[in-house]
């Protein structure tokens, strides 16, 4: 017996290849066998058949196979699979090698699934770490959770939210669910340092018990002493952090200086809060409640009111007394408290205001965005489990176990999910300083916000669980097809018809998701839009206004000083360059002025029923020519109307319609019983009647969407008061700007102007809020879009490669290119239109969370369903459009490949 | 042609015909012996491998990534190398097959032509 092995080795010793591999050393041994077996078969005799095996091997330089042996995985013969056994760490880095040379062989799959992963995980963390800073992080006061702030209602005048009345507050303090309850109002203080510029100052006067209510001591001074009442007629403020570091060089002696305020005698500061802290929003003085809460009128709502439950009491036990006390007050005083009632929301809540609703939207969008990114890289993996699928039956039969095989894939998901997390990471950080630099209106306690890296990992962890469920399907399929099987079919295996129905599934579901999206982003869109077109009653185009505040002085005589000093102001303001015409008013559109009781001379008694209440506003004359106002009937103010001529009022056409009915209110009179009501002006000292000398359309005075309410104007030269708006209007707003600066520079220097903006600025800012949710819902809403539609597309490619041979064969057949094509994108069509309806379907059902965000806009509302379907299935299209056209230039001969 | 070329077609018509005879039995591929016994009995004897040849053929198109061998024994033989062609193996052919056919194409029409290929 010939031991052909060592033939083999003894003749690549003598050739000089004494190093060649084992394996191919016994490979060749096999085969010479196989030849000696051979000859021996056909009646070879054995010396003969020895020699042609010999001579084989003589023949054979060895040189050029030992180094391309030398390469070879196996070259030791004995391992029956090819398997190296190698330590699990070796193994490990192959396989991450393997991984990354599938991504560079597929580099836009990878990029795509790595962006996908990472907007999703982006946007999604950066949101959630906003939504956490605002709303999920306690406030900043001693047991927050026990606070709660106290609103005013009047369900029947559809006053949903208003202030408190001080006497109203007395009673409501007494309750026994609250521990205590602190109230304040909002008087405009101008302080005036001798050396000083005049300064604005957002203040607070407020009953002594707020800091102590809740829980915040000042870092500097003692703070408002506790005394049995709430007020005190001596003269005390505290000041913020900011405005001490601003205006007093953070003087550590300030405790016990004063303050100069243009109202009258200095306060002497008491204390200096810590810094962050300007409750209730951005106030930076508080001054101690001077007078008694108890000798007011419960008819006066201008005071806000918090207070602090009862430990072990919750808000709807405190509700539920605050409800009985307020209707045993409409009955014992019906004609200032009939139809009102009063509520308690949280202090939170009650911060965040449209916030708090607007953030659940937007955490609904992100859920949406990053499901739909999920969704997506899921379908793209499922697209490349067929094709990889085939790949692994191969592996498989190669004798790669099944342990090894899910492991490959297992490091390519992880791969993928790594960068997905890496750019997510990115993504968050910009977004989030994106949001934080360019918010165009103040969240209250955005500031805070900072990346989250737990929320990170949370979404880190959504987006790679995705990755690595979905990059396993490959290997799960071989593990469940005979090997042999998977080869044989070859591409047209039922896995890979199983993985095209669920991957359409996938690809519905996204679809259905960004219209769920879009439907919603449209809804605002319209919601905003509705806002701004919302009548107000003026033409806001051109006019530009701005406020001050005169030095108020005692007596009558005092407001004929001020009431001079601002014809003075208006008569060089109309003199100077770019100005049209100008005019003053204590309350602009979308301000409320006071409600106040009144009577009709002859018709309706003066009474404080609260029945018979309008809002009372002062406006100049010039104010309503220069708003573009409607005069209806009568006239406006003019010259003659002066404060030493018959007192006259304009009232809106609402009044008129609802106290006046057919009679024709012009010529009648209207007497106000309102006393005590702050510094109103003199004319209201008495229930002095006011003759009627026109009508006006109505100019919205309440928050757009609230229902016109009857409005009093008076002219400013009988009803003056200290802080004042004017309103100008020209063709260009920076020479206006010039203008009043020019005005209050010639006639009255040392006053301080506010801020000066365009009247359409000013309605912009009132709905600042929605649009804001407006943008970034609609960003979202358009990346959802475009995820979906990139699935689309992915999902189309991967069929229209998948089927070439099919559609070859179509061709062949007589089908035409231009059919093909439209084979290709009815499918991506119907696709889209499933996911559409399934989406305006779920976005009805869902819409409900979008009420508290809406203004005059219905979650049904068909445009907004229309809009985002037609830009869905357009993006679809464009989505088709690409594996249309490879559809359609398939070449027949593509059908006899493979 | 000079004789380099004829070598460089007569490598590449090595390939080509290894690729076909492992796409024929794709589930359990041949052994080495067996491949260059198939491929001079076909060509009937126009092609013969030496032993080098062969296996450096078989080995270059392993490192490919064409083919792929594995040991495997059977009850009663001795152990041998099977060869399998892999998926891409299975493009090459087909894309080998139709550069051939067409290249076969081109010289049916050359010689209608008159010219001597």
């Amino acid at each position: 017996m010939t031991n052909w092995h060592q033939l083999v080795e003894d003749h690549a010793k003598r050739t000089g290849q004494a190093d060649l591999p084992s394996a191919t050393v016994a490979e060749l041994a096999a085969h010479l066998e196989d030849l000696y077996a051979a000859a021996r078969a056909d009646g070879t005799s054995d010396a003969d058949a020895r020699q042609l095996a010999l001579d084989a091997l003589a023949e054979a330089p060895l040189a050029d196979l030992a180094r391309r042996a030398r390469r070879r995985p196996d070259s030791r013969p004995g391992a029956t699979a090819p398997e190296p056994a190698s330590s699990l760490w070796t193994g490990l880095v192959g396989e991450f090698r393997h991984a990354l040379r599938q991504m560079k062989r597929a580099p836009s799959f990878a990029a795509i699934a790595v962006v996908t992963l990472g907007l999703g995980a982006g946007a999604a963390t950066a949101i959630f770490s906003i939504v956490d800073a605002v709303l999920l992080r306690p406030l900043p006061f001693h047991e927050p959770d026990r606070l709660v702030t106290i609103w005013d209602a009047n369900p029947e005048r559809s006053l949903p939210r208003e202030r408190i009345s001080p006497v109203n507050f007395m009673d409501y303090r007494t309750i026994a669910a609250f521990d205590d309850a602190a109230a304040w109002w909002r008087p405009e203080v101008n302080l005036a340092e001798p050396d000083k510029d005049p300064v604005r100052v957002d203040t607070i006067e407020t009953s002594a018990n707020l800091f102590h209510m809740l829980g915040v001591s000042p870092q500097l001074g003692s703070g408002f002493p506790i005394e049995d009442t709430l007020h005190n007629r001596e003269r005390m403020a505290i000041i913020s952090d900011r405005f001490w570091r601003q205006q007093y060089d953070a003087d550590p002696a300030i405790v016990g200086k004063t303050i100069n305020a243009m109202d009258g005698p200095p306060y002497t500061i008491v204390g200096v809060m810590p810094p962050g802290f300007h409750f209730p929003d951005e106030v930076d003085l508080w001054l101690r409640l001077q007078w008694d809460l108890t000798r007011h009128s419960r008819a006066a709502h201008f005071m806000e009111g918090v207070a602090r439950l009862k430990r072990g009491v919750d808000a709807d036990a405190a509700a539920r007394e605050l409800s009985a006390l307020t209707s045993r007050l409409a009955t014992d005083y019906a004609a200032t408290n009939a139809g009102w009632t009063a509520h308690l929301t949280p202090l939170l809540d009650d911060m965040l205001g449209y916030y708090r609703p607007a953030l659940i939207v937007l955490m609904g969008a992100v859920a949406v965005l990053l499901l739909t990114a999920c969704i997506n890289v899921a379908s793209l993996l499922l697209a490349r489990a067929g094709a990889r699928g085939r790949e692994m039956a191969i592996r498989a039969a190669l004798g790669a176990s099944r342990g090894r095989l899910v492991r490959q894939m297992l490091v390519e998901s992880l791969l993928l999910a790594a960068g997905g997390t890496l750019a997510g990471a990115i993504g968050a950080m910009a977004i989030l300083n994106i949001a934080l630099a360019s918010m165009p209106v103040a969240i209250p306690r955005m500031a805070n916000a900072g990346l989250d890296v737990r929320l990170l990992a949370f979404a880190a962890l959504v987006t790679a669980g995705t990755a690595i469920l979905f990059g396993l399907v490959p290997a799960l399929i071989v593990s469940r097809t005979r090997a042999a099987e998977a080869l044989k079919e070859s591409g047209r295996s039922s896995t890979s018809a199983r993985s095209r129905v669920w991957n359409r599934a996938l690809v519905v579901a996204e679809v259905a998701l960004a219209s769920m999206a879009l439907v919603a982003s449209a809804l605002l869109v319209q919601s905003v839009a509705r806002m701004m077109e919302s009548p107000i009653g003026i033409v806001p185009d051109g006019v530009v206004t701005t406020d001050l505040q005169m030095e108020v002085r005692a007596g009558v005589e005092g407001w004929n000083v001020i009431e001079q000093q601002y014809a003075n102001l208006l008569e060089s303001l109309r003199r100077q360059p770019g100005v049209e015409s100008a005019g003053l008013t204590n309350a602009l559109p979308l301000t409320i002025g006071w409600r106040l009781a009144f009577g009709i001379v002859g018709r309706i008694a003066p009474s404080h029923d609260e029945q018979v209440q309008a809002m009372f506003v002062s406006a100049g004359d010039g104010y309503f020519e220069t708003m573009g106002a409607r005069l209806v009937a009568g006239r406006l103010f003019d010259a003659r109307d002066r404060h030493d001529t018959e007192p006259v009022m304009i009232i809106n056409e609402t009044m008129a319609r609802r106290f006046f009915g057919d009679s024709d209110p012009i010529g009648q009179q209207i007497s106000s019983l309102a006393r005590q009501v702050g510094p109103l002006g003199r004319n209201l000292a008495g229930p002095v009647p006011h003759r009627v000398i026109g009508i006006i359309a109505d100019i919205q005075q309440a928050p757009i969407g609230q229902a016109a309410e009857p409005v009093v104007y008076h002219t400013t030269r009988q009803f003056p008061f200290a802080a004042m708006a004017i309103a100008m209007r020209g063709p260009d707003a920076s020479r206006l700007a010039d203008a009043v600066r020019a005005a209050v520079k010639e006639t009255n220097p040392t006053l301080a102007l506010g801020d000066i903006e365009t009247m359409e600025a000013r309605l912009k800012d009132a709905a600042a809020e929605p649009r804001l949710l407006m943008f970034v819902l609609t960003a979202f809403a358009i990346l959802t879009g475009l995820l979906a539609a990139l699935g689309v597309y992915g999902l189309l490619a991967w069929v229209v490669n998948e089927r070439r041979r099919e559609l070859a064969i179509r061709l062949a057949l007589g089908a035409k290119p231009a059919g093909l094509a439209r084979l290709v994108t009815g499918q991506g069509l119907v696709l889209s239109i499933a996911g559409v309806a399934i989406g305006l379907v779920a976005a009805q059902a869902l819409g409900g969370v979008l009420d508290d965000v809406l203004f005059q806009t219905r979650t049904s509302d068909p445009g907004a369903a229309f809009t985002a379907g037609a830009l869905l299935v357009t993006a679809a299209l464009a989505a088709c459009a690409a594996p249309a056209i490879r559809a359609a230039r398939v070449e027949p001969s593509e059908g006899l490949r493979d | 042609m000079g004789r380099t070329s004829i070598d460089e077609a007569k490598k590449g018509s090595a390939e080509i015909l290894i690729l076909a005879l492992l796409d024929e039995r794709e589930a359990t591929g041949r052994h080495g012996y067996e491949i260059g016994q198939l491929i001079e009995t076909r060509t009937n004897g126009t092609l013969r491998f030496t032993l080098t040849s062969l296996y450096s053929t078989l080995y270059r198109l392993e490192d490919r990534g064409w083919i792929r061998g594995r040991w495997v024994e059977k009850a009663g033989t001795r152990r041998r190398r099977y060869y399998r062609i892999t998926d891409l193996g299975r493009r090459m052919l087909a894309a080998q097959r139709e550069e051939w056919s067409r290249f076969f194409v081109a010289l049916d029409q050359a010689a209608s032509l008159g010219i001597k290929a």
